[in-house]
């Protein structure tokens, strides 16, 4: 066995990843109003050794298109603080990290959301920090335009630190910018001491936050060399905070789709990618792009000259950069891009999944990964049966869980 | 009569250790006990620190998980939340919990949330009070924004909703402005139950106009009695059925004797009784072990039928108007 072991990751999203999931005949089309099916999903991940659930959030619909968004399943589910809450009652061991706003939350409020959550949870409990791109969010608080990129940020720092000070058990008292806080947080620490925290904003500005707060960031990578220098970057930012390599976990997203053989693997995703209605994938590019007219262009034409947004600026880039590389016209970009939402997609065997996580992990581009089924329950079975067991057998992967909370499970540092 | 318990996590006898398989415990011997729902706050209406481990939303989310039908009612602020995360949270509670979760919204404001709540130098009454009428307003035309058939499902087809069926709210007001919809969807009792206290006598005509349940606090006699059939006229007056608001009386089970029972239950002074505990063993066995057995005695406390908190409540469809 190797010394050092990957993370893994649950990426939850109601039917699936892929757009058209809940379109998939074996989908479970009502997973959105089904606890029953996320206790499913989790005992799942459980069962192999998981380090932890995942649930992304938005305070708001997805798509700015009513008729778009009535074609994708993503306007409705649950909202990710009481499904995690209700999820600890029925797990033992995996963490359960949820997504919320600085950008709508007080962090006197949320500090003590999490904290009652990694109670419940006895220490299994970390907070993903967003600061809400969203233009559709930010009219559901009162906000009449996005706030400019550094001031979200300037806000996000001041959370941060206010809410580990809370949760630290640091002096009381703050008077910031944007927050005040005047009293010690009346709910005491869980056996892992604070929530573990998580990041996945890859601009210059998020990842300074990152290196500075983060225990886990989550990112987004098409090829070798891109998670490499995100990875490189973020680990090298670490020692002007006072901080060791070791003490933040790197875990990119991946969405495989396994199967027996690799023509079967690819069968599967090409009946989930004709699944895709035209005018939904491109809409899905244009609100990653923060662009709301792209359907005005031709769509078997390449993708047109774009301003740089206020919105995701590092995704983005990273959206703009596959196009050009792969030359591929707006159709076939909507389409790859709405299968994995811009993350790593890895069609083929057990095997041939086995090896291309394991040369990531290996060459130092991933301390793990986030992984992303297309669609659940199906893909994540497939993961957990014929994945996960093949990265036990090449000593990559745990077989049982070592620790008892979050942090344990990590090898992350207590918080002081 | 309907029954309740209110359970004040925050007042667990000064002891920091409880756990969530206790109270867990406790509540699944007051939903076999029969009670109809259980109210939980986690702060002291004075201001003075919690030691309980769980905030109340998150504790619900948990207990109804391990529960099968009693109701659960959870108190929170609305000064330490924004409106659309407060109607989200109940919203996604409720379907949790198949149809069983309220919000217990008190217009009576914590003297500690506004210096922790980036609002150092306070919030006058007034305010706060137009503000809580205005967020529960929000909250409750959020909770509507789907329509029961919105949902299609419809795989083959490509059409997972019908977009004419769900509804932006464009709420501009004094103190918020919220767009909408949630995205959750519609509940299954039709909306979360919305349950009122601390109310002041200018805050009865708002609350008898769109509370399900309100909490007054005296205990059943001549005077409660004369508090419940002013509610209920006010809920006429404001153009609800008698069936969509159900006045509870308070009242604290250390206070209770055989003979007060008596008394109380001969008040017949409201629609029924929230029983206050603290969250320790022997006030809960108390509880379900001699005062419930009491009331059955009586006949007053049949157990009630209902898949969700609506229904067990027999409050009419939609409760507010």
């Amino acid at each position: 066995m190797s010394a050092r072991q990957m993370k893994l990751g649950l990426f939850l999203w109601a039917t699936g990843h892929h757009i058209a999931a809940w379109r998939h005949p074996d989908a479970h089309v009502k997973a959105g109003i089904d606890i029953d099916h996320y206790v499913q999903l989790v005992r799942t991940a459980e069962a192999a050794k998981f380090d932890m659930v995942f649930c992304e959030d938005a305070a708001g619909l997805r798509e700015a298109d009513v008729n778009i968004a009535s074609q994708t399943s993503r306007s409705i589910g649950f909202e990710p603080i009481s499904l995690l809450s209700a999820l600890a009652a029925q797990t033992e061991r995996i963490g359960l990290v949820s997504t919320a706003s600085t950008s709508y939350n007080e962090p006197y409020g949320l500090a003590r959301m999490f904290a009652s959550l990694d109670n419940l949870s006895g220490g299994r409990a970390g907070w993903n920090l967003v600061t809400s791109a969203s233009p559709i969010e930010a009219a559901n608080f009162g906000a009449t335009g996005l706030r400019p990129h550094a001031d979200r940020y300037a806000r996000a720092r001041e959370f941060a630190t206010v809410i580990t000070g809370l949760w630290n058990r640091r002096a009381a008292g703050h008077d910031g910018e944007s927050f005040s806080v005047r009293d010690p947080l009346d709910i005491p620490p869980s056996p892992q001491g604070a929530p573990v925290m998580v990041q996945a904003g890859a601009s210059d500005d998020g990842k300074d936050l990152a290196a500075r707060t983060a225990d886990v960031v989550f990112s987004a990578a098409q090829t070798f060399e891109e998670a490499k220098a995100f990875y490189d970057d973020l680990k090298g930012r670490l020692a002007a905070y006072g901080r060791q390599p070791d003490d933040v976990k790197i875990m990119p997203g991946v969405a495989p789709i396994v199967a027996a053989t690799k023509a079967e693997a690819q069968a599967k995703y090409d009946a989930l990618q004709e699944l895709i209605p035209d005018d939904v994938g491109v809409a899905l590019l244009s609100s990653y792009l923060s662009i709301s007219d792209l359907g005005r262009y031709p769509i078997d034409g390449p993708l047109p000259e774009l301003p740089e947004s206020e919105g995701m600026r590092s995704r983005q880039a990273l959206v703009i950069e596959q196009a050009r590389r792969d030359g591929l016209s707006i159709r076939e970009l909507a389409r790859y891009f709405a299968g994995a939402r811009g993350h790593w997609r890895i069609v083929g065997t057990a095997g041939e999944i086995a090896d291309e996580l394991q040369a990531r992990f290996e060459g130092g581009a991933a301390d793990g990964f986030n992984v992303m089924p297309s669609w659940f329950p199906g893909e994540l079975d497939a993961f957990a049966t014929l994945v996960v067991p093949e990265l036990q057998r090449r000593g990559l992967f745990r077989k049982d869980y070592e620790g008892r909370t979050l942090r344990e499970h990590l090898g992350l540092k207590r918080p002081v | 009569m309907h029954l309740a318990v209110s359970l004040n996590i925050a007042v667990a006898t000064g002891q920091t250790g409880l756990t969530f398989a206790e109270i867990a415990g406790f509540v699944r011997k007051i939903e076999a006990a029969g009670v109809d729902m259980v109210i939980i706050s986690d702060s002291w209406p004075s201001g003075e620190p919690s030691t309980s481990p769980f905030e109340a939303t998150t504790l619900i989310a948990a207990l109804a998980t391990v529960t099968e039908n009693i109701g659960l009612v959870a108190s929170a602020s609305t000064l330490a939340h924004q409106p659309y995360n407060l109607a989200r949270r109940f919203a996604s509670l409720d379907i949790i919990s198949h149809g069983r979760v309220g919000w217990n919204a008190t217009l009576r404001q914590n003297p500690l949330e506004a210096a922790n709540f980036s609002r150092p130098a306070g919030i006058p009454n007034n305010d706060f009070r137009r503000r809580a009428e205005e967020f529960i307003g929000i909250v409750q035309g959020l909770w509507g924004g789907w329509d029961a058939d919105a949902l299609l499902f419809d795989q083959a087809g490509g059409r997972f909703h019908d977009p004419r069926k769900m509804h932006f709210l464009d709420h501009k007001g004094e103190f918020f402005s919220v767009r909408g919809p949630l995205n959750i969807a519609r509940s299954p009792q039709d909306t979360p139950l919305l349950a009122m206290s601390g109310l002041a006598r200018t805050d009865l005509d708002f609350a008898a106009s769109v509370a399900d349940v309100i909490a007054i606090e005296e205990p059943p006699s001549e005077g409660a009695r004369a508090t419940c059939d002013d509610l209920k006229k006010r809920a006429l007056a404001a153009g609800r059925t008698l069936d969509a608001l159900k006045v509870l009386t308070t009242v604290f089970a250390p206070d209770l004797t055989a003979a007060r029972l008596e008394v109380w239950l001969g008040a017949e002074s409201s629609d029924g009784l929230i029983f206050a505990l603290p969250a320790d063993r022997s006030a809960i066995d108390g509880f379900t072990d001699r005062i419930l057995p009491e009331l059955r005695r009586r006949d007053r406390a049949r157990p009630a039928h209902g898949a969700t908190l609506r229904s067990r409540l027999a409050l009419g469809a939609g409760g507010a108007k």
